[in-house]
């Protein structure tokens, strides 16, 4: 949904010329999501059937910093403006269901006649070859079947798996690096390259050792000892878990994993008399009886503000942080302030919004916010005249008859 | 099998100081992209060496799975950073690497005397590009907390989207150290947007990943729906946290688990359902002409429920997972990781490889989630021992003088 969108967003926010095509008859999801300033929330999936496609806040957040075109692609007038397009670009990508750029004409031989050098980036669920290529995902179907749903959640019960589409993130990461890998190569070469990016396998790497755990040991994960919640097996850490704080549903997140932290934690805590208990003597010994650990830990911590807590461990030295929530993040987080990680720019239907940045701030470049995301086929004009060259006849020509 | 074409890092030369599975996964996505990498350890090696799950089960720093799992492709160095000698071969080392990773924490990078901006401003250094990851950041009044998988969740908000509806259970942490994972994909991009700065301008940057950063910008929705209609969502089990409580979508099966999402606004998957529903006899009433009408469907919600909770549970996961994919729903079956290793689409992709380890045999590894046509990827090898590469490596640099 979000992932071809989020993955050319890193481009455009340094500086790259993104355009992004869209179809006037079928609104990208983000700008149908229910995801409004000013009006109730409402669950995605429980959306107006005629969305103003231009209020949308989520296709705000992804495509800030981009060109809008809307094409009508299954007209051959549509493709040949596309085509022209491709001719005058770098790098053409998308996140169709394998099959639909091929319907267009836009096979890999194809795009590479038009523009030799081009980088021709497919980002799927399941990648371009292999029997199941043609199946249909999402974040939260990609999770499911690379394993990442099944290794979270309590023993014995229902996986309680991931509470976003994770994974149209992590594609959305790993396909902005195949993009810059292939145009970084090709600085260095010369030569274009196709680029075959599959969700699914970028969701097993993600696994990590559990997955060899699983293949060198012959460790089954389908059992009454997997996953493990919050605890920790390796190395085996404790307390490591999520205890209640004061408040509804607030909660904050300790980690300890060596003796050195154990002790720093038990002083911050005043030093009660459950923590002189043999039983919480050695690593191995707390990690055996986490049970009653985290009993006393929960108690200790229900009565206190989490951000109190985690302000008191963390100048003891100890690995502890409040759930935050969104309005944490947005209202009191000192770090996603300093770092400028949300910023705002207005929008000519939504107004003054707020945005997230990324991951990284650099010293000597800084990403280019000029624009939030373009109104539906907002650049039209621009892009035909300008990039393509075209005259103001064939491009009327265009509109009248409802290509563009 | 070596390939004809060139890597996408050909000729690159990165320096690895990792201690998580943020910095190792950073290093490890240049190496099987044919980087040249070094991975510099203490003494005693890198903490992953000493961290399980291990290889039968028994320890040992040449046993360790996540080391596997993480360091296939580096040559291992050993320099102890606090003596002058160490350090001055740390340097020399440095002077010959277009990147430096490090996932040193604030305090661990004073302790060994290593200020990153410095270095990037040094004369020493002119093009070297480095890349830091740490929990919060370089700069910041949480730039000095310690934190870890959970604790980086926790505070980033991406835990609180998780764990099940009933909120008497806190929430829960996904598998397989996420936070980190997201550090080491901005890392990633972060680096790349720097080394192609570097390939215009010819000098380096300092990439500062902070962990909290990049899984807070990494929540989907949570962040754009507090930023719009300024609501918070709430952890539902096993599908996306959202403003209002969602009906479930995890099926339990006969042997297993679907996320199968059934949006009621969505004529056509509705029709394909009942369809599918009633080839088997199992439509009950759905089949009516009532339940064409979606106002209809949502009114009689729980009654839909139940007839397709009854449907799944009388078939297998895997049935419905491909029969739902054929008829073009998108269901994902819940693989545990033992599933994940005999994926019929995965392995006809040819995506799992086998690393041969030294006194192991071998071992199923994840491919390289990268597929180009015009570029290749490293073919996978084992870790290497600890310090195996020190004396190759040292004895290559140039000297003091700078005599190769």
């Amino acid at each position: 949904m979000g992932v071809g969108a989020l993955a050319t967003r890193l481009l455009a926010d340094y500086g790259a010329e993104v355009v992004r095509i869209e179809d006037r008859n079928r609104l990208d999801m983000p700008r149908r999501l229910p995801i409004y300033k000013d009006e109730p929330a409402r669950a995605y999936g429980n959306e107006d059937p005629n969305p103003d496609p231009n209020k949308g806040g989520l296709f705000n957040n992804y495509n800030r910093n981009k060109l809008g075109v809307t094409i009508d692609m299954r007209r051959p007038e549509g493709r040949a403006v596309a085509e022209r397009l491709i001719r005058v670009s770098d790098a053409v990508t998308e996140n169709f269901a394998p099959g639909v750029m091929e319907r267009w004409g836009l096979t890999e031989e194809h795009v590479r006649s038009l523009q030799p050098d081009a980088v021709y980036a497919r980002m799927s669920g399941y990648g371009h070859s292999g029997p199941h290529a043609h199946y249909r995902s999402y974040g939260p179907v990609v999770q499911a079947v690379s394993g990442l749903s099944h290794v979270s959640g309590l023993p014995g019960r229902q996986p309680s798996g991931w509470g976003l589409s994770y994974m149209d993130n992590q594609a959305a990461y790993y396909n902005s690096s195949a993009l810059l890998m292939a145009l970084f190569a090709r600085a260095r070469t010369g030569v274009g390259t196709d680029v075959d990016v599959s969700a699914i396998e970028a969701g097993v790497e993600m696994l990590g050792p559990i997955l060899l755990d699983v293949g060198v040991n012959g460790r089954t994960t389908r059992s009454d000892d997997f996953p493990l919640g919050n605890r920790l097996e390796h190395p085996p850490a404790a307390p490591h878990g999520v205890y209640p704080a004061r408040g509804d549903d607030r909660w904050v997140a300790i980690a300890v994993f060596d003796d050195g932290e154990w002790k720093a934690l038990v002083d911050a805590l005043g030093s009660p008399d459950w923590a002189a208990d043999e039983r919480f003597a050695t690593v191995e010994s707390r990690h055996a009886h986490q049970d009653a650990l985290d009993g006393f830990l929960a108690d200790w911590a229900r009565t206190r503000d989490r951000h109190e807590v985690m302000a008191l461990l963390q100048a003891a030295g100890v690995r502890a942080a409040a759930v935050q929530d969104a309005a944490d993040l947005t209202e009191t987080d000192p770090q996603i302030a300093e770092h400028g990680t949300f910023f705002s720019m207005g929008h000519p239907v939504i107004g003054e919004a707020l945005f997230e940045g990324v991951g990284f701030t650099t010293l000597r470049t800084a990403p280019d916010h000029w624009r939030s995301a373009p109104l539906l086929g907002e650049d039209n004009e621009y892009v035909c005249l300008d990039i393509l060259g075209m005259d103001r006849a064939e491009y009327d020509e265009l509109v009248a008859t409802g290509v563009m | 099998m070596p390939s004809a074409l060139p890597t996408p890092y050909e000729g690159l030369r990165v320096v690895e100081l990792a201690v998580d599975p943020a910095g190792e996964m950073t290093g490890a996505q240049f190496a099987h992209l044919g980087a040249e990498v070094v991975k510099v350890e203490p003494p005693g090696g890198a903490p992953s060496r000493h961290t399980g799950p291990w290889a039968g089960d028994e320890p040992g720093p040449e046993r360790s799975l996540a080391h596997w799992y993480y360091n296939g492709n580096k040559a291992s160095v050993v320099l102890d950073l606090e003596a002058d000698e160490g350090r001055a071969a740390f340097d020399r080392l440095l002077g010959t690497a277009d990147l430096l990773v490090s996932s040193l924490h604030p305090r661990d990078l004073r302790r060994v005397g290593l200020d990153l901006r410095a270095l990037v401003a040094s004369d020493a250094f002119p093009s070297l590009v480095v890349v830091s990851i740490t929990p919060f950041g370089l700069t910041g009044p949480w730039a000095d907390h310690v934190s870890s998988d959970l604790v980086g969740l926790a505070a980033s908000g991406l835990l609180n989207t998780s764990g099940y509806d009933d909120h008497s259970i806190p929430p829960i942490r996904p598998g397989g150290d996420q936070a980190f994972h997201t550090a080491a994909s901005f890392a990633h991009m972060g680096a790349l947007l720097a080394l192609m700065e570097r390939h215009h301008s010819g000098s380096g940057d300092l990439v500062d990943v902070a962990m909290h950063d990049s899984a807070a910008v990494t929540c989907e929705l949570a962040n754009p729906y507090y930023f719009y209609p300024k609501a918070l969502v709430k952890r539902q089990t096993g599908r996306h946290a959202q403003p209002e409580p969602t009906q479930p979508a995890t099926f339990e099966c006969a042997d297993g688990w679907v996320y199968f999402a059934l949006i009621l606004a969505d004529q056509q998957p509705w029709q394909v359902l009942v369809e599918w529903l009633d080839s088997e006899g199992l439509a009950v009433d759905l089949t009516e002409e009532a339940y064409q009408d979606m106002e209809y469907r949502q009114a009689n919600f729980a009654h839909v429920q139940d007839v397709i909770e009854v449907f799944f549970l009388l078939h297998t996961a895997a049935y419905a997972y491909h029969e739902g994919q054929r008829r073009g729903l998108p269901i994902g079956v819940v693989n545990a990781p033992e599933d994940v290793l005999r994926d019929e689409h995965m392995n006809a992709r040819g995506f799992f490889v086998a690393v041969d380890h030294p006194g192991h045999g071998p071992v199923v590894h994840p491919g390289v989630p990268y597929r180009f046509s015009a570029l290749s990827t490293a073919a996978l090898t084992p870790t290497a021992a600890l310090g195996a590469d020190t004396e190759r490596v040292l004895a290559a640099l140039p000297d003091r003088e700078g005599r190769a």
